[in-house]
């Protein structure tokens, strides 16, 4: 607590008029418990403004204490100071008390005891005791106000002080008079902040401001409603991914731009909104540019509707002219003149070719700051790097030199790191001791670190590339632009003149790009074009964005949708498309979660699906401690990483709901960082609350414990956690912490232990993360997912595989035939259009990699066998993975293995086949020779069957979905799908991924892929498969050649030998139910024998026979329908109705 | 009013009377210091804010509000002290000068009290009808005062 100041207490302490009957003074102890007590009782009771016992009343006795010493110093002043004052002719001023009494400056009154309950007061305590409390208290209260009032007038200094205080009224004039303003400045003139207010001054109260980032949107909250003063009200608000603070009471919301565009595609016109300010503009996120296009649009429609665009000072006449020459307000930054030196790196004799950055320049920097500048003249060091590997690489080397000269605090700040951890950067360092903050570009425009003198920039960026030809995404190095090399410079004076240390030569900076490749130009479009397809947007080609992206990346988009089934030929969102451009999830996340709750796997898919969509928990460092890694083997799974981490994720749950154990200690033993578990927590049941939202999921009833006292204990446990929330809340931001130094010299082995101890501090006890997750989750029903996860049957982990194997199709990779002669970190892989693709360290494979071996027990085919590739097994397996990333090697992240044969077949989005079926190809790349044709030709037809009954079932599903949006949700019809059905499906696909058929597997040359096909034909023999696959009469396929059997497969379109032999191999058969004798080829008598109406109706797996059953279930959900565009009646479930409707469009 | 909410037993509770609260609390106007311009939202004007009470020991059984049994010596623009989560804190803003009726702020560069709210300029027009202690702080105040107009008052 801050002492009191001096002014407050001046004067001598007053004792009015009342004839002190002195009983003992000497005998009376303030300090005494009891008679604090005594006094505790009468004026601190639980009613009272004070509470006994309370934080407050300790502050209060500590006042006291200050106050009493203060005045027993002055009592040996002269009391008496008359003034005979003549009295004042101004009324006011002449009844003014003549004796000072420090007690009249103070405008409050405090009354005497409750008298109710200091009924023995009177006898205990001295009336001029209790006189003397109660100026105590006055002086005390009088003292908060005065603090108070102090914190008001400072906030409103600071905020006269900014430098865009002068423009607010101009920015106000030109947004009565332009439907769009343009608002440039760069950081720290306030922009954020200020106008957002200033709009609440001027009466505006819907609000919503965008921002880039969740964490800008939470501190701008934080920071608004302090400076409006509604700190504790609900004037201001933020709105995330996770959480919202938004109400009805709500004036300002802080948004983030990905939550803006779903508020739109829910509600195009915006009707919630009267003034929008869409801030960081010249970040050129996609979503940003994307949105710009949106209000383009939006505006004529919304001539009520006020934006106010806010950007740096980097190409403004681009958002200026975009809307129609928008009037532009500019704002000088606040900025110090800043010395720029240019230090080139010389081609050092680097430690070779080694992938490290070499710390040595940036030690050079530290080292000249030591020697140019006495400690005494603060400012600390910020340092640009391009990514976590280069801050890790400087980070360690200046430890070492920091642990020698003690005075450098090294700190680094990346976006992966915890918000407490990034907090950090914002402590104090000691005297003498300078910060050097090793960072990302995050602390370019998003962070902002007041008391920076120096900067060194690197030069460099990693960015996120996108190369659509090879799908796959790219982290790579850039130089930065101009515009950035700017901005890092500035931040070297915002508080002072200061210093930019620019590791490359002022050629290099003139060769800059003016400015960052916009975002648009360098990802994977296909979230941004599903998208624009679920809000209508019309063609995305021909959408006015800002800067339109390269064609190609928009082709390849749409391609990839068209190939996950999100669209259609003709471009339009599928049933399962319209769903998932609904959830706000990466394609094959949602595809997932749908697939997942159609099986009745919602709780497992849930989790895994969370646990793919953040960053893997695994820390960087573990891997190379034994100890770690000796921890987590039991929770890995060789059946692929998301199982691992589905397995990590349910014992993290369960050491949770263990009330003895400590989930913070057991995750830093297995080297996991406990945050993304909480991530994953998080979105875990943000995809269940979707899943139930959108009517695949039965919403859990709320689980209410039997009895009272449970009831009551449960309560009771809610209200500790709460207290303990606000307890933390309220001991957070106080001060700024200083940093210690030895801290640092731990190096980043023990990162973690760090961490805790720093970030906590004092709350190290309370883990305030967990008090979190328990008030925000379900414990209970968090565990019962993850206990009955661990009962998972074989079967549900092989139904699990599929939906992720569905799911994550087409990405497939192919082990490369020689592993099982590589070492176990050498594994390489194959897809489609990467070769050679490597294993992340952590992946399972890559520490098993025998699981993925090809064991030859049937060694059938052997007799002619080269090598490993013609290897002929039941049991060849796939990798299927969730990305493709490329750094220095592509790696596959996040693989499960998958049985290939089976997968192929009920996945490919193209199968081809020769004469016999015995040769198969996969979407033209992967090839399967099996060994008999019969087998070959059953499993063929089995997996026809499923994928029809599959499809058919997904129908159902999404059927449901849609009428049940339709219906206005109080359709309670139990499950989407019949159980029955979905029993039987799961039944099916369990025995059919079980099968046994030898084959070889093989990746196609490119030159084979070129002669793949017999091509057209122009002899068409109508073939004689009647009723193999399916009723349809296939028709000769246009391109390959042979006969397109279904959308995806061709049957006999492979150039072969046997095709010239095919026709001729009949032999005599008898069919065993309709006696019929005649010369069939093995596929001829296959079709015979699914089709024979003789056949017993319980035929084996292979047979068509489960086919009609889909067929009518589907007709059950038929209705009659009447289009009014083509004037036809039609008998339609709801899927086909829609598909049908869109035809018209 | 401000008081007069019941007992509330259950935590759901808690969100509707914030609520009502929130709604009761909605400011009056807007103060404004007619010597430094410092502008803040009241909520109450007088002598007895929300969060006293003029009378101890009613035995209130309102549940989430403590009372401080003290009243303003002066009729007082008052908001809810806005940097505490106690609802019923409150911080006095400013008053009218005794002597010339300008609407001033408490801060100590624009008026002071005593016993009588009083706007400098009139305590420095009148500063002999004030006791020495009162001239004597004000002389001192003058050396902060003198600082660049940027950046007025004393850094607290």
């Amino acid at each position: 607590m801050p002492p009191p100041r001096t002014r407050e207490g001046r004067g001598p302490r007053d004792r009015p008029p009342a004839p002190s009957q002195e009983e003992d003074p000497e005998k009376w102890d303030w300090n005494c418990p009891e008679t604090r007590r005594l006094f505790e009782d009468a004026f601190f009771g639980d009613e009272d403004y004070i509470r006994q016992g309370s934080e407050e009343c300790q502050k209060f006795w500590t006042f006291f204490e200050r106050l009493q010493r203060f005045q027993n110093l002055k009592t040996t002043r002269k009391e008496e100071k008359d003034s005979r004052r003549p009295k004042h002719s101004i009324p006011a001023l002449a009844d003014l008390p003549r004796a000072y009494d420090p007690r009249y400056r103070i405008n409050l009154s405090v009354l005497g005891p409750d008298t109710r309950r200091s009924r023995g007061l009177g006898r205990r305590l001295a009336p001029e005791r209790v006189s003397e409390f109660r100026q105590a208290l006055l002086h005390y209260l009088d003292f908060g106000q005065k603090q108070a009032f102090g914190r008001l007038a400072k906030l409103q200094r600071e905020r006269m002080a900014l430098p865009i205080a002068q423009y607010g009224d101009r920015i106000l004039q030109t947004l009565k008079e332009h439907q769009v303003v343009v608002v440039a400045g760069d950081t720290g003139c306030g922009k954020s902040t200020q106008v957002p207010q200033y709009l609440l001054a001027a009466g505006f109260s819907h609000v919503a401001c965008t921002q880039p980032r969740r964490i800008a949107c939470i501190s701008l909250a934080k920071r608004v409603g302090f400076e409006s003063l509604s700190q504790y009200g609900s004037q201001v608000g933020y709105q995330i991914r996770f959480e919202s603070t938004r109400s009805a009471a709500t004036k300002i919301v802080f948004l983030t731009v990905g939550l803006l565009l779903r508020q739109i595609q829910r509600e195009p016109r915006l009707p919630q909104y009267q003034v929008l300010i869409v801030d960081e503009v010249h970040e050129r996120h996609l979503h940003n540019d994307f949105l710009l296009g949106i209000l383009r649009r939006l505006l004529p429609q919304r001539p009520d509707l006020k934006v106010i665009l806010m950007s740096a000072t980097i190409n403004i006449s681009l958002f200026s002219s975009y809307f129609g020459s928008a009037p532009v307000v500019q704002v000088p930054g606040r900025l110090f003149p800043i010395t720029v030196v240019y230090q080139p790196q010389e081609a050092e004799p680097t430690t070779s070719k080694s992938e490290k950055l070499d710390p040595r320049p940036f030690l050079r920097v530290l080292e000249a700051i030591d020697n140019k500048y006495p400690p005494e003249e603060r400012g600390d060091l910020l340092v640009f790097l391009s990514g976590m590997a280069e801050i890790s690489a400087v980070l360690e080397a200046a430890q070492t030199y920091a642990s020698h000269t003690q005075r450098w605090a090294v700190l680094p700040l990346h976006s992966a790191l915890s918000v407490a951890d990034q907090d950090k950067v914002f402590d104090v360092a000691p005297p003498g001791v300078r910060k050097c903050i090793l960072s990302t570009n995050i602390a370019e425009t998003s962070v902002t670190i007041d008391g920076i003198r120096f900067v060194v920039d690197s030069g460099k960026v990693k960015e996120m590339s996108y190369d659509p030809q090879a799908k796959l995404q790219r982290l790579q190095e850039f130089w930065i632009s101009q515009a950035s090399a700017e901005q890092r410079k500035g931040r070297a004076g915002r508080t002072g003149p200061g210093v930019c240390f620019r590791l490359y030569a002022e050629s290099d900076y003139d060769a800059f790009a003016p400015y960052p490749v916009p975002e648009i130009r360098r990802v994977a479009l296909d979230a941004l074009v599903l998208q624009m397809k679920g809000m209508s947007v019309g063609d995305p080609r021909t959408f006015p964005f800002i800067e339109p992206p390269p064609p190609t990346s928009l082709e390849t988009a749409i391609l990839y949708l068209r190939d996950q089934g999100a669209l259609d030929s003709s471009e339009a969102l599928t049933p399962i498309g319209s769903l998932l451009a609904q959830l706000p999830v990466d394609v094959v996340i949602g595809k997932m979660l749908i697939l997942g709750s159609m099986f009745h796997l919602a709780e497992p898919v849930l989790t895994i699906a969370a646990a793919l969509s953040v960053q893997s928990p695994f820390t960087r460092g573990a891997q190379s401690n034994p100890e770690c890694v000796a921890a987590r083997r039991p929770l890995e799974s060789d059946q692929g990483d998301p199982f691992t981490l589905f397995n990590v994720f349910n014992t993290w749950v369960q050491v949770k709901s263990e009330r003895s154990r400590n989930s913070r200690r057991w995750c830093r033993h297995r080297g996991i960082e406990e945050h993304r578990l909480y991530e994953m927590a998080n979105l875990r049941r943000q995809f269940k609350e979707l899943l139930e939202d959108h009517g695949l999921l039965a919403r859990a009833q709320a689980s209410k414990p039997g009895d009272s006292y449970s009831r009551l204990r449960q309560r009771r446990e809610r209200q500790a956690l709460y207290q303990l929330k606000r307890q933390h809340e309220e001991g957070q931001g106080r001060r700024r912490k200083v940093l210690r130094l030895q801290e640092d010299q731990d190096g980043c082995s023990s990162d973690e232990d760090r961490g805790g101890t720093a970030s906590q501090g004092a709350n190290d006890n309370v883990d305030i993360q967990d008090v979190k997750f328990k008030l925000r989750h379900n414990l209970e029903q968090l565990q019962a997912a993850a206990s009955s996860a661990q009962a998972l049957t074989r079967d549900q982990m092989a139904l699990l595989k599929l939906v992720l194997g569905r799911g994550l199709y087409p990405q497939l990779a192919i082990p490369d035939p020689f592993n099982s002669g590589r070492k176990d970190s050498d594994q390489i892989f194959h897809t489609e259009t990467k070769q050679g693709a490597v294993l992340h360290p952590t992946c399972i494979f890559a520490n098993s990699p025998e699981v993925l071996h090809t064991q030859e027990q049937e060694a059938r085919g052997s007799d002619g066998s080269r090598d490993d590739k013609d290897k002929m097994s039941s049991k060849h397996q796939l990798l299927t993975f969730v990305s493709l990333l490329e750094t220095n090697k592509p790696y596959l992240v996040n693989c499960v293995r998958i049985p290939a044969l089976q997968s192929l077949l009920l996945f490919s989005r193209s199968l081809d086949t020769n004469g016999d079926c015995c040769r198969l190809v996969a979407d033209g790349w992967l090839e399967l020779q099996l060994v008999d044709s019969e087998s070959a030709v059953r499993l063929l037809a089995a997996s026809l069957r499923l994928r029809a009954h599959w499809e058919s079932a997904l129908d159902q599903q999404l059927a449901h979905q849609a009428r049940w949006r339709l219906e206005d949700k109080d359709d309670e019809e139990t499950a989407p799908v019949n159980r029955k059905e979905v029993a039987a499906l799961s039944r099916e696909l369990l025995q059919f991924t079980a099968s046994k058929v030898s084959y070889s597997l093989r990746r196609l040359t490119g030159l084979e892929i070129q002669n793949l096909y017999v091509g057209p034909q122009t002899i068409t023999a109508a073939p004689s498969l009647p009723g193999l696959f399916g009723c349809s009469t296939p028709s000769p396929h246009p391109t390959k050649g042979g006969y397109a059997v279904t959308d995806f497969l061709t049957y006999s379109c492979l150039t072969s030998d046997a095709d010239l032999y095919s026709d001729c191999l009949r032999t005599f058969w008898t069919c065993p139910h309709c006696d019929l004798h005649m010369p069939f080829t093995p596929l001829e008598r296959i079709a015979h024998e699914s089709t024979c109406p003789e056949a017993p109706q319980d035929g084996p797996p292979g047979a068509e026979e489960a086919a009609p059953e889909p067929l009518q279930k589907a007709s059950a959900l038929q209705r009659p329908y009447h289009c009014e565009a083509c004037q036809k009646d039609f008998l339609f479930t709801p899927t086909e109705v829609l598909r049908h409707r869109r035809q018209h469009v | 009013m401000w008081g007069a909410l019941g007992p509330v037993g259950d935590m759901p509770c808690l969100l509707t009377l914030q609520m009502e609260c929130e709604a009761e609390r909605r400011p009056l106007g807007v103060f404004e210091c007619q010597l430094c311009a410092l502008t803040a939202p009241y909520s109450y004007v007088g002598q007895q804010p929300p969060g006293t009470k003029s009378v101890v020991g009613l035995g209130h059984s309102a549940h989430w509000h403590h009372f401080l049994p003290c009243s303003l010596l002066e009729e007082s623009y008052v908001m809810r002290d806005p940097f505490t989560p106690d609802k019923d804190r409150f911080l006095i803003l400013g008053s009218r000068c005794s002597s010339c009726g300008r609407l001033v702020c408490v801060g100590p560069e624009c008026s002071l009290f005593y016993s009588k709210r009083f706007c400098l300029p009139c305590v420095r027009e009148n500063i002999d009808a004030f006791p020495q202690e009162i001239q004597q702080d004000l002389e001192k105040r003058k050396v902060p005062s003198k600082r660049p107009a940027s950046q007025p008052g004393s850094r607290t």
